[in-house]
């Protein structure tokens, strides 16, 4: 190293330094080089379309027509059909949005955070968990959007001049939400977007050399002729480390101002101050669930196992740990200051929380986000594919009784007793809700079969052979 | 050769000097100001050290837990600054002894005797008060702040024995028990700072609650430590140690953890002040009305003008600043911004603490006032006690980890993916 | 579809001369060889952005950052002002007891906005410093050009550089290891 040091004498201390060995693990196993990169992850694309494909996009497009019969007669009828009634105007609709929205954060967090914390292991689950956070996004868009009724005045919910004069009300964080959510939309597309031209480029070339013309021509159009120039790879890696470094906060804002939804108001239940990070950490567990969901599947099917090694796996798992316990963290202090603060309000909500008419709710939650993690502390745990995959489907149900809970019961009961009431929901939006699994689910297919499922030139980038000093296997 | 360069006595020793000299001078301080004053600065000046401590422990966690690469040269001058905690806990006996002995005089809550600012009743009276008590009771301060110390102290000795061990016999099972240790202390560092602040700091005006208040500290903490952090840095860099160690690319990374925690800091912080300010609930609110004008006559005091100085001194400064990229460079500017950083977490803590007191009025203690000087020497002295203490562990041990498995990763760390 | 350009029978114009490399160390050194050899018009290809090449071919230090910025100070400042002329300004409103205009509720939303236009700034600045979309280039012309985007690294020294010679430049990539050099044709 002492090269690099030309500018003062190597230190003597330097000569001391003899490290024990503990190697880092390796991204991409069996020493696989830059060929068999492009192949494998070209090869899904390049490929036949697997039978396996049509049976899934078969029955995700049935689920999806659940969604798209509930819209279609809650449109024609009126939001009455859902199970909405005082005192509870907020229930499936806005659990739902948070749920849906709160998983998308996965992506940008691991396409974003964990690229400014350099973790080099981010490469090859990036591209879809970032699909996932675009397709998350749009299933949770449909239940505010729909929930205003009537849907074709939804362009109110923007500062565009119309007949009444008056404007959209700035002091509300339903406003904000609009404002944040289209952003996050916009910029989760533009960031996968900008991620995507190099594999475009290299897809381009690929079918251009096999004839596939038009093909060719479709990717080559997205590609905005990129041809791998390291003077556009430095304003490249620029771009997108400032995409990363806005997304970062942006994402933290996202969920900042979904919280704030609730926080701002005076609800016990609702406000209190630890809400926003408390929402971030809970949205990133819950995407991370959906992560696992999502990935540990595709890795079987596409024999992915050389890049998305176990010590993926146990990252992902140990960010669900630690994100899980941040939410156990914010659920006890919640109790205690809302103990604490000796508001009889604030304090039956809690208690009506654990133990009233919503009890089983909480305790589902409870369980599913504080308790269900902790296994993950074990090694023979995490490496126990089908036991994460199950742990994170069980994430994926606590989060959404998370919301469940804190909009429903503090709804159901707030300061007068004459106007309690309980919630449950109607036929059809437990259809429109399921039907946006098959909305998601058609969506990740097609993103599947046509986009390189993984960064090809990230995923090379962190091989050992693409280090210009390092040791070099081949 | 072995040992880092050997720091001269006397800069130990005036370092102690430094230490005895403040605290002499906070005790002459009880004899012209009072021992409220006097015991208000030592609160203020321990929240400031022990805040900079637990963010050190905080990030030599944050390193093993991450497996990180980058912080190793760095992660040894922590560790040495972690042999204060002891200290810090012989440092905060006297508080206790003014709990038991003079109960009600900082906290006061400790004697249901105390008038309640508005004139109506006592704390024994107080409803408020009685709910809490399960909580807010003397033996509960006492022991929990004891546990609180035996925690970091107890995180502490194994993180810096199991660095040093290794550099004698290079053996691997130092990092990997650092690493279950990084594992199991973090959740009980972040449960021991919630709960210390809320003993120490919140309760001083028991009415009020935020969740939030353990997460604002922890923002602070982090902040205040990384500004050390580089302020030790630079300073190695000048005395020789630190050259041909340090690069370009620690300073880099250790300034957008600066940057990133000052977002999270104005997150943290701005998120408490709007929900409270939106939804103006008066049981939440009076906190930050007490911070901006005086209860009697609605005029506007000192603290408004803190405030400000917070958002504009703890934000948008730092922030700006540390958005460009040549000042993180540069070694002659990032401490000062470190060095500004830690001020202005001092600041905070004021902030936080001094408008508990209140005048007959019930309006609170001006900011600007002489029992500041109390504090500016209790801050020196306990500061003083620290160096010496980091001093001391320095001068025992090797420069940088030496047979850390990661050593070599940080040493040729600037030809890592620079940006 | 041929694209070899060495079976063209003439060549209109070159473009200049590209060679291969099969590691990225090659690549490195050799990048550092022209460097030192005073080319300026010159660029690599490589599959995935090579760490540290750009001290290596004497890149300067992204652009970028300046649109993102100026993008960046044009949101907020949008946002701010949206709010206080819609809410404060056109149509003043009382909602909630709260006041027409403060930055405190304008915050969120500007904020956003600040965002959103750093993201647009950002990509087109990318755009624009890379002069991109280009669906032509000469690069792509050559046959190996498809191992470019696959596991192949390039040199490619065009010959509009003050320092270009035919021969002169073929023998410092060869020396330098490249290998497969060929001419391009613009």
């Amino acid at each position: 190293m002492g090269a690099h040091l030309a500018d003062h004498p190597a230190p003597a201390i330097l000569a001391e330094v003899q490290p024990a060995s503990l190697p880092r693990k390796e991204l991409v196993h069996h020493g696989r080089d830059f060929h068999w990169i492009t192949e494998k992850i070209c090869g899904i694309v390049e490929g036949p379309t697997p039978t396996w494909w049509w049976w899934c996009f078969g029955v995700a497009a049935f689920v999806a027509s659940f969604t798209v019969a509930g819209l279609t007669y809650l449109v024609g009828t009126g939001v009455g059909v859902w199970g909405h009634a005082n005192p509870v105007n907020w229930a499936w609709d806005i659990v739902n949005f948070v749920f849906w929205i709160g998983i998308g954060h996965a992506g940008t967090l691991i396409s974003a955070i964990l690229c400014l914390l350099r973790q080099k292991w981010r490469t090859s689950i990036n591209r879809a968990s970032e699909a996932m956070t675009i397709f998350a996004v749009a299933c949770a868009a449909i239940f505010p959007v729909f929930h205003v009724g009537r849907i074709w005045m939804a362009w109110y919910l923007f500062p565009i001049p119309n007949s009444n004069y008056i404007w959209q009300n700035f002091r509300s964080p339903l406003e904000w939400d609009v404002f944040a959510v289209s952003t996050y939309g916009t910029v989760s597309v533009l960031f996968w977007y900008i991620g995507l031209i190099p594999d475009l480029g290299t897809l381009r070339d690929r079918f251009f050399t096999v004839g596939r013309i038009w093909r060719a021509r479709i990717y080559g159009f997205f590609a905005m002729g990129w041809r791998g120039s390291n003077r556009h790879w430095s304003n490249y890696e620029m771009a997108y480390l400032i995409l990363a470094g806005i997304s970062t906060p942006l994402v933290l804002s996202v969920h900042t101002i979904v919280s704030f939804d609730f926080a701002v108001s005076l609800l016990p239940g609702w406000h209190t101050t630890i809400f926003p990070p408390y929402f971030v950490a809970g949205a990133i567990f819950s995407g991370f669930g959906m992560v696992m969901t999502l990935m540990l599947p595709l890795r079987a099917i596409f024999r992915l196992e050389d890049l998305i090694t176990q010590y993926h796996i146990d990252n992902m798992c140990k960010i669900t740990l630690a994100t899980g316990t941040m939410v156990g963290y914010a659920y006890s202090i919640e109790f205690f200051i809302a103990w604490y603060g000796s508001n009889p309000y604030e304090g039956f909500a809690f208690i009506n929380r654990a133990f009233g008419h919503y009890a089983w709710a909480y305790w589902i939650m409870v369980t599913c986000n504080v308790i269900t993690p902790q296994f993950f502390w074990f090694k023979a745990v995490r490496q126990n594919t089908t036991l994460v995959w199950c742990l994170a489907i069980m994430v994926n149900v606590g989060m959404w009784f998370e919301r469940f809970v804190i909009i429903v019961t503090s709804l159901a009961r707030d300061f007068l007793p004459s106007s309690w009431g309980y919630y449950s929901p109607s036929v059809v939006e437990i259809f429109t809700f399921f039907g946006t699994f098959g909305v998601f689910s058609f969506l990740f297919l097609l993103f599947i079969r046509f986009v390189p499922i993984m960064p090809m030139s990230e995923v090379k980038a962190v091989t050992a052979a693409a280090d210009p000093h390092g040791p070099h296997p081949h | 050769m072995s040992a880092p360069a050997p720091i001269a006595a006397p800069r130990t020793g005036t370092a102690l000097g430094i230490g005895a000299a403040g605290i002499a001078l906070t005790a002459v301080g009880v004899f012209v100001s009072g021992l409220e004053k006097a015991a208000t600065s030592w609160l203020i000046a321990l929240t400031f050290w022990i805040g900079i401590g637990i963010g050190m422990l905080l990030l030599v966690m944050i390193h093993h837990i991450f497996d990180a690469g980058w912080s190793t040269v760095i992660r040894r001058q922590y560790e040495h600054a972690l042999a204060a905690f002891k200290w810090l806990a012989l440092l905060f006996v006297p508080l206790l002894l003014l709990a038991w002995l003079q109960p009600g005089l900082i906290w006061g809550w400790m004697n249901l005797a105390t008038p309640l600012h508005d004139g109506h009743g006592t704390v024994g009276t107080d409803v408020l008060y009685l709910k809490k008590s399960g909580f807010l009771n003397r033996d509960m301060f006492t022991g929990c702040t004891a546990a609180f110390f035996g925690i970091w102290i107890g995180l502490s000795y194994f993180f810096r024995r199991n660095s040093f061990s290794q550099d004698g016999d290079g053996d691997v099972k130092w990092t990997l028990s650092n690493r279950k240790f990084a594992a199991a202390g973090l959740p009980l560092t972040a449960l021991s700072l919630t709960f210390a602040i809320i003993f120490w700091v919140k309760s001083l005006e028991y009415h009020w609650f935020s969740t939030m208040y353990g997460v604002w500290f922890f923002a602070g903490c982090m902040r205040a430590a990384l500004s050390t952090g580089v302020i030790i840095m630079v300073w190695l860099w000048n005395r020789g140690d630190y050259r041909g160690i340090l690069n370009n690319n620690h300073l880099h990374c250790i300034g957008q953890l600066m940057l990133s925690f000052t977002v999270f800091w104005a997150y943290v912080t701005f998120s408490q002040y709007f929900l409270i300010w939106n939804a103006n609930v008066p049981e939440e609110t009076f906190w930050y009305n007490l911070r901006e004008m005086n209860n009697s006559d609605g005029q506007p005091n000192q603290w408004k003008w803190v405030g400000l100085t917070l958002l504009f001194g703890h934000f948008f400064l730092p922030f700006l600043l540390l958005l460009w990229y040549p000042l993180k460079l540069s070694k002659k500017w990032i401490p000062r911004v470190g060095a500004w950083i830690i001020f202005i977490f001092f600041l905070d803590l004021c902030y936080n603490i001094m408008p508990a007191f209140k005048d007959h009025h019930g309006d609170p203690e001006p900011f600007l006032q002489p029992g500041l000087l109390w504090t500016l020497a209790a801050t020196a002295g306990i500061g003083g006690v620290c160096v010496w203490a980091y001093l001391r562990s320095f001068a025992t041990t090797k420069l940088i980890p030496i047979r850390d498995p990661r050593i070599v990763e940080s040493l040729t760390h600037h030809e890592a993916n620079a940006p | 579809m041929a694209r070899t350009p060495t079976e063209e029978p003439a060549m209109d114009k070159s473009y200049g001369l590209i060679a291969a490399f099969d590691t990225t160390p090659a690549l490195y050194h050799a990048c550092e060889q022209v460097r030192n050899a005073g080319y300026t018009q010159w660029d690599a290809l490589t599959p995935f952005p090579v760490h540290g090449l750009d001290a290596a071919m004497g890149v300067r230090r992204s652009r970028v950052p300046r649109f993102s910025l100026t993008g960046g100070i044009i949101g907020f400042a949008t946002g701010m002002s949206l709010i206080w002329w819609t809410d404060a300004s056109d149509y003043a409103l009382i909602v909630g007891g709260k006041p027409y205009f403060s930055p405190m509720f304008a915050f969120p939303v500007s904020y956003e906005l600040a965002i959103l236009f750093t993201a647009f700034a950002t990509i087109i600045g990318m755009f624009l410093v890379n002069r991109l979309p280009m669906h032509y280039h000469p690069v792509q012309k050559a046959s190996q050009f498809v191992r470019a985007m696959d596991d192949r690294f390039y040199i490619v020294i065009e010959a509009n550089d003050p320092k270009f010679n035919v021969a002169a430049t073929r023998a410092l990539l060869e020396q330098a290891g490249g290998h497969d050099i060929a001419e391009l044709e613009e």
